[in-house]
């Protein structure tokens, strides 16, 4: 058998007898299996299968991350800001993302191991429970505002909330039901690529593309001072690409995925090509929305649906349908992306079996935990008379500034020789990942003061 | 190692030999109960998880009276 890095410090294991062999395993076994024949031929069919077969994480994650929130986010930034400053700046929270990702795929190629459990093994309970804390509070909140995005997209056409909850739920069931890895990844795959629907939205509102390309090498306009409402906008974008649930998916979904270090290049592919797809649809969102801006429509209290309508003299009742369209497959995809995250991490923490190959008998609790979060999720958004708009307007910004403890235990477990051995971060990449936990604590300071001491802000260059 | 390994009932003597072919030894899910040693955490990297959880719940504090004064 082949030996990983984390063979050196668990010799124990390797000679342990009391290895049980599972269906978990005999599935991956199987995937692996066409990973090693694709790879063992030549030729160019062979190289784009091989790529193929190992996409998925960092595709996944990236789509996933473009969820009912964030596409808000971005109608929201093309509404009040239209083209300018935004378009570069929301292709940079991609880079960033992309500097993230690629170390929580590294890791989990390279020890097998979620990351839930990895900080819980390295740094202890104590740390490890703090890290658990964020990602539930965080992960929860996304999940309802997932469930607002379906059910106000869902609404454009009339559906009734209650219908549209339970639609996402079976959506959730059926992804699922095969108990495979591969199946699940390849369905949320075909569902996540309609994220770029976006995109002939875009394309119907006619751009200026003259404008798009000096706003790119420009950076402007820019958006008219620092009020506290652009930062928020500002954390909102940033919120929108890079947040907890996506280290501990990928990282999760990786070693569901039975990668080794001999798939990180195609990992680093996989993960560049979903910060691509997302980045072109959150930019074909920002461009769809930017009219209302020319057309002097006020937005600032516009959830899914009502971009969708405001849209709709503009572009059309298909085009406002495409949109409404969007925001629910948003809302879907990362409404199972995240209950899983969710999933694996309690698996890890609990030491209870956590893979998508598990048959409902091995995989209860698992797969309790999977449904029971999206449950109560919905069935939080249905509930009457909550204020859901300030969630969906500050879940964002709650995920930048859980961001950098989280991105410093990544830090730290991507420079550790011992489980990680010569693939720990290259300096370089160890100064990317330190620039972006600054540029995103930094953010977090300046929300901060502009929320507590506003006079300050405006000493600071706010307004 | 395979030998000595245990399978669930319904795996056939194939499937564990396509296992044990196919995957590293820490991919097997029987071996992830065992506990990677935990590190110790230099002073450095102490103050700096210390500082940022500090900042965590500063601005969760901060957060919810955004919400608090926004609803009122």
């Amino acid at each position: 058998m082949n030996l990983g890095p984390l063979s050196r410090i668990l010799p124990q294991a390797i000679t342990q007898e009391d290895v049980v062999i599972t269906h978990e395993d005999v599935d991956r076994a199987h995937d692996r299996v066409r990973v090693s024949a694709a790879r063992a031929q030549r030729g160019v069919f062979s190289r784009f299968r091989l790529l193929w077969l190992l996409v998925g994480p960092g595709i996944l994650v990236m789509l996933g991350e473009n969820d009912g929130p964030s596409m808000i986010s971005y109608a929201a930034t093309g509404a009040r800001f239209g083209i300018g400053f935004f378009i570069p700046f929301v292709i940079l929270t991609f880079c960033m993302a992309i500097v993230v990702q690629e170390m929580t795929m590294r890791l989990g190629s390279a020890t097998h191991r979620g990351h839930a459990e990895l900080i819980f093994d390295r740094f202890g309970p104590f740390w490890g429970w703090f890290s658990m804390i964020d990602l539930s509070i965080g992960n929860f909140l996304t999940l309802i505002t997932e469930f607002i995005a379906i059910r106000a997209g869902l609404g454009f056409f009339g559906v009734p909330p209650w219908a549209a909850i339970v639609s996402a739920l079976v959506f959730l069931c059926l992804a699922v039901i095969t108990h495979r890895y591969w199946t699940w990844e390849r369905t949320l795959l075909a569902f996540a690529v309609f994220n770029l629907v976006f995109v002939p939205v875009a394309l119907l509102t006619h751009p200026n593309w003259h404008s798009v390309g000096s706003a790119l090498v420009t950076w402007k306009p820019l958006p008219g001072g620092l009020s506290q409402d652009t930062l928020i906008i500002m954390l909102a974008d940033i919120g929108a690409t890079v947040t907890p649930w996506m280290l501990f998916f990928q990282q999760s979904a990786t070693v569901d995925k039975g990668l080794t270090t001999k798939d990180i290049g195609l990992g680093r592919i996989d993960t560049v090509v979903g910060a691509a797809l997302a980045a072109t649809a959150a930019v074909g969102t920002i461009l769809a929305t930017a009219p209302l801006l020319a057309h002097h429509m006020t937005a600032e209290n516009f959830q899914a649906a009502e971009f969708a309508q405001a849209l709709q003299p503009l572009i059309g009742r298909f085009g406002a349908a495409l949109f409404a369209l969007g925001i629910v497959e948003a809302g879907m995809v990362a409404s199972v992306t995240i209950s899983s995250s969710s999933a694996y991490a309690f698996g890890e923490v609990a030491r209870r079996p956590h893979s998508l190959n598990l048959p409902m008998a091995e995989g209860k609790t698992f797969y309790s935990v999977l449904f029971l979060c999206a449950a109560t999720a919905g069935a939080i958004v249905l509930i009457p008379g909550l204020p859901l708009v300030y969630v969906v307007l500050l879940v964002n910004v709650v995920a930048v500034l859980a961001m950098p403890p989280a991105l410093v235990f990544l830090f730290m477990l991507a420079n550790d020789r011992e489980v990680m051995g010569d693939l720990v971060s290259p300096r370089w990449a160890n100064i990317l990942a330190t620039s972006v936990v600054v540029f995103l604590t930094l953010a977090g300071v300046l929300f901060g003061i502009s929320v507590i001491a506003p006079n300050m802000f405006v000493f600071l260059g706010g307004k | 190692m395979a030998s000595k390994d245990k399978v669930h009932s319904s795996i056939t003597s194939s499937d564990q030999e396509l296992v044990l072919a196919s995957l590293e030894p820490e991919q097997l899910a029987g071996l992830k109960k065992h506990l990677i040693p935990r590190r110790h955490l230099r002073g450095l990297e102490k103050f700096v998880i210390w500082s940022l959880r500090i900042y965590l719940l500063f601005m969760m504090v901060v957060v919810i009276y955004q919400v608090w004064t926004s609803l009122r």
